[in-house]
């Protein structure tokens, strides 16, 4: 009895420090239709700023508290939304996610750059451990006491706020039709920063108040999947309900306490399982959710604009990239080799994110947890030799590709008759899962029946070796990269293929209308789960690939933020195009990579290199920074690129001039007059300086609106907007 | 024989009544008006046929079959298609790809009745009269044309019925006479039951056989064009009381 009362009093504690991170994510997303994955990371920055003031500069308590909560968090909030939220208003769905995840990682890269990660940190409970008094003749800390309380309050105040006030009756009018709340004299844009404001601050609230619950030490990635985890709750309450949300909040503390006193000590895999439970919980409240209404294209319609190649032009854009990988080759040294590898091993994956997300309107947040699947089935069932001469075979591979699909199908089933949002949801619940349970799973259990030792995960680290097909083996790494490269370009070709086959077209429709592909008899569900479990297949490939040109691969190389990164950095290149997704995989695999550890080597080489670290703390910045700019340009960075080199076309003898130029400096390379790196700035210079150039010496190519591309022009939305207005105008009942 | 049997759909949004023991049927061979001041629920009753809606109570029967519980997909397969009133085409296709892909749909439904698509597309282009601009994206074209895309694309599913909401609004007046005349031609070629959601009195009273009147949720009228002409319920509702 004793014991369950102090276990059901921890829950109840954890679960209202949930409870108030989950009601800031239903307030943003109630009144602006953005789902913020940031309130993690939020929550982590407050956490850490309340430690700085607290025990890093020895304020008293209540400033730093009132320091955080009233000032710097709201702060934030209004300064997201003001320049980077209302910004996003009508682009896809994994537009708005993806710009939230960038300021995640932004965040996160932040904390890192302000508080080194390798000094230990930690926060005490307010008034100190020693601060308890007896209830029920359990000892309760203040700071529990306090953290029921906060949740208490909040859950009342909220719900007063949305159903008693003028205020919180027109947040909630906000995003359904802000253009008619306006008309009816309310100020959407005010109330969608305050929300904003104080969704920050409740994310504040809960960090601080978590932080010394669950040990008190300060880690950047904990703490932010800590908060996540609170999404769980807010999925109770299907984003709407504070009530509900906070019901779900509580179940979940009890939950996680519960488990962790009543599952016996023998199941080793109860302490994973208890920091999984959040995502379990998100998954089974996924699949319980009532149907969505199928949208339209009214409410679809966005800025994004993607065209299709032709398959001929996609086939010599491919032996282009072959060409100039082969040329690579000769002049790289076997670690810079390695690193491109990794890269393009990385648009592998991005592709089953253009194919998934690009032409189905379909969003997957951990494309490299299914690699993760696909490795360990890889390494459990389809390697052969051992020791230097161990390789993978390619039914081990086709196994592991096979194996990951249907998990794939599997994780989408239950989220299929669902919105983009919850089948994204489902796929970070499924990573954080993977990370949690699957390769946490080290340590060797005892099969009952069999008695087999096994682990899925042995030891934490896994040694893949290269792949062998036949007389193709991919221990060199040139082999290795020349393969890769060819498997980038097989699949893109495919996947451009498939895009202009009438499957292709199906999606396309689905992704445009769901509610007319239906009507004209689609089965929406069977069509996403088939190109669910094709994109999957295709991470799986990556994955495999990536794990083993890592040669030595552990938890670090799965865990979701490595996935969100790629999804964010994709979408930045283009999710629509498969030359996106290699952009994308190059600058999540090689390129900050190679920026970061310039600078850092910069740093320590030249000495006093204070600048050096900056800017390699900069780079590591950068890509949110990219990826928040999604804003202004959410058809990603390929497109734009290409209709600023389109007009050169007219221009030929520049773009030839820039290929001679190109091919001299390589030549320059080649022949060790010139280091690699001056190449790299040479290729960069030629690809700034050709439009310039081409503008000067062929103005006219720029100028003619005949020869303008057609990606460029505005869809005419405008006659369908003024129908609709002169409908509700002229059919007024008399 | 109705091709559309709709009886006692009722549907509510939160506490507003906006369907009442809604009852009409959709005879083969002909065009059905289904008219009435805005905000009478036309659009409701189409997204609750089509099953986009669920109703809180009433039966949908699609050619003798209850469809009450079937998704959208299942109704397409027994014959049903629909246009939009908003303009739900697919932004991303060209003309010919948005009827395109309609047929393509049409093809995964099994063996039996396969269409021949690219030659059925060109077909159902040249019928409709959209061959100036078939090679277009679908948002460059004026609404009045779009909606003709629509109603092009419906057609490829090879219907027993076909709901239009609104077609010929946006349209001039020489489209919407062509466009009676397609209407008629469909009927009496294909043999198509047509339900016609439309403001444009002209091509009601013209092109349907039989009327019904919707008005605050409820049919306060059904028969044939003079009949409707004349109903003092429907002058009332549309003019007021008097």
């Amino acid at each position: 009895m004793h014991l369950l009362l102090t276990y059901t009093i921890l829950g109840l504690v954890t679960g209202a420090v949930y409870g108030i991170a989950a009601s800031g994510l239903v307030l943003t997303y109630t009144t602006s239709g953005i789902f913020n994955f940031a309130q993690g990371a939020m929550a982590m920055l407050a956490a850490f700023t309340y430690w700085q003031f607290r025990y890093g500069w020895n304020w008293p308590a209540p400033l730093a508290l009132f320091t955080v909560l009233v000032v710097l968090a709201p702060l934030l909030g209004i300064f997201l939304y003001v320049f980077i939220m209302r910004g996003i208003r009508q682009t896809a769905d994994v537009t708005k996610i993806v710009v939230t995840i960038g300021i995640m990682l932004g965040l996160i890269a932040l904390a890192q750059w302000i508080w080194n990660p390798g000094v230990p940190r930690t926060d005490q409970l307010f008034f100190g451990n020693a601060a308890k008094f007896k209830f029920l003749g359990v000892y309760v800390t203040d700071h529990e006491a306090i953290a029921l309380g906060c949740g208490v309050l909040i859950a009342v105040g909220i719900r007063l706020l949305f159903t008693s006030t003028r205020t919180g009756v027109a947040m909630r009018a906000v995003v359904d039709n802000p253009a008619l709340l306006q008309l009816n004299g309310g100020r959407p844009e005010r109330l969608a920063a305050f929300s904003w404001a104080l969704g920050a601050a409740l994310a504040a609230l809960a960090g601080i108040l978590i932080t010394p619950i669950s040990g008190g030490t300060l880690d950047v990635h904990v703490l932010t999947l800590l908060v996540l985890d609170s999404i769980a709750a807010a999925m109770f309450g299907r984003l709407r309900s504070i009530w509900l949300t906070f019901a779900g909040a509580i179940v979940l503390g009890l939950a996680s306490t519960y488990v962790l006193g009543y599952f016996p000590e023998s199941w080793e895999w109860a302490s994973n399982f208890r920091i999984a439970l959040p995502m379990i919980v998100l998954f089974v409240v996924l699949i319980v959710l009532p149907q969505d209404r199928l949208r339209g294209a009214t409410l679809l319609r966005t800025r994004e604009r993607f065209t299709v190649p032709t398959i001929r032009s996609a086939v010599t854009w491919g032996a282009i990239l072959l060409v100039v990988v082969l040329a690579l080759e000769q002049v790289m040294d076997s670690s810079d080799m390695g690193s491109l590898t990794v890269g393009i091993i990385y648009g592998i994956i991005a592709l089953s994110l253009t194919l998934l997300t690009g032409y189905a309107g379909e969003i997957n947040l951990a494309p490299v947890s299914f690699g993760a699947i696909a490795t360990i089935i890889v390494f459990h069932l389809g390697l052969s030799g051992s020791g230097l001469t161990q390789r993978i075979t390619l039914w081990g591979l086709i196994l592991g590709i096979a194996v990951t699909a249907i998990v794939g199908g599997l994780i989408a089933l239950p989220a299929l008759r669902l919105r983009g949002l919850y089948l994204a949801l489902a796929t970070l619940a499924f990573g954080v899962f993977v990370s949690d349970m699957i390769i946490a799973d080290i340590a060797p259990h005892v099969l009952p029946i069999f008695h087999l030792h096994y682990s899925i995960f042995p030891d934490g680290t896994l040694q893949i070796p290269a792949l062998k097909i036949g007389p193709l083996d991919l221990s060199s790494s040139k082999t290795f990269l020349t393969t890769s490269t060819c498997i980038f370009v097989l699949i893109g070709i495919g996947l451009i293929a498939l895009r202009r086959s009438n499957y292709g077209r199906r999606l396309t429709a689905m992704k445009d209308s769901p509610a007319a592909a239906a009507t004209l008899g689609q089965n929406l569900i069977k069509l996403k789960l088939s190109v669910f479990m094709i994109s999957a297949a295709i991470a799986g490939l990556g994955g495999v690939l990536l794990s083993s040109a890592l040669v030595s691969v552990s938890d670090t190389t799965y865990i979701i933020f490595i996935s969100l990164a790629l999804v964010m950095l994709t979408v930045v290149g283009g999710i629509g195009n498969v030359a996106g997704a290699l952009m994308g995989g190059i600058l999540a695999g090689t390129a900050f990579q190679a920026l970061t550890s310039t600078f850092t080597n910069l740093s320590t080489d030249r000495g006093g290199g204070g600048f050096w670290n900056v800017l390699a703390n900069l780079s590591l910045v950068a890509p949110a920074l990219i990826g928040v700019s999604l804003g202004r340009n959410p058809s990603g960075a390929v497109p734009q690129i290409v209709s600023s080199y389109r007009p050169l076309w007219q221009a030929k003898g520049v773009l030839l001039l820039g290929v001679m130029a190109e091919i001299v400096a390589y030549l320059l390379v080649l022949t060790k007059v010139m280091g690699n790196w001056w190449l790299v700035l040479a290729t960069a210079l030629i690809a700034i300086a050709l439009p310039a150039v081409g503008r000067l010496v062929a103005p006219e190519a720029f100028l003619d609106p005949v020869k303008a591309p057609p990606a460029q022009q505005q869809p005419a939305t405008t006659p369908v907007a003024v129908d609709i207005v002169v409908e509700s105008v002229a059919d007024a009942r008399p | 024989m109705p091709v559309l049997e709709v009886s006692g759909v009722c549907v509510a949004f939160g506490g507003a009544q906006v369907l009442t023991e809604v009852s009409l049927t959709v005879a083969e061979r002909g065009v059905t008006g289904l008219i009435g001041p805005n905000g009478a629920g036309k659009t409701t009753l189409f997204n609750v046929v089509s099953g986009l809606l669920a109703p809180k109570s009433g039966r949908v029967i699609i050619d003798g079959h209850d469809v009450t519980k079937a998704g959208p997909s299942r109704r397409a397969r027994r014959g049903l298609s629909r246009t939009y009133q908003r303009l739900e085409l697919f932004t991303s296709l060209t003309v010919r790809d948005n009827i395109k892909v309609a047929g393509e749909i049409r093809n995964t439904w099994g063996r039996r009745g396969r269409i021949d698509v690219g030659a059925e597309t060109d077909h159902v282009i040249e019928l409709v009269g959209l061959g100036d601009v078939a090679d277009r994206e679908v948002s460059e074209l004026p609404t009045g044309r779009a909606r003709v895309v629509e109603v092009a694309r419906a057609l490829m599913t090879q219907p027993k019925v076909l709901l239009l909401d609104e077609p010929a609004s946006g349209q001039t007046e020489q489209e919407t006479e062509a466009f009676g005349l397609l209407l008629r031609q469909l009927v009496d070629e294909r043999g198509l039951a047509i339900c016609l959601v439309e403001h444009d009195v002209g091509l009601v009273m013209g092109t349907c056989e039989h009327i019904h009147v919707l008005d605050y949720g409820e049919v306060i009228a059904s028969g044939t064009p003079d009949q409707i002409k004349d109903d003092p319920a429907v002058i009332s509702a549309y003019l007021g009381a008097p």
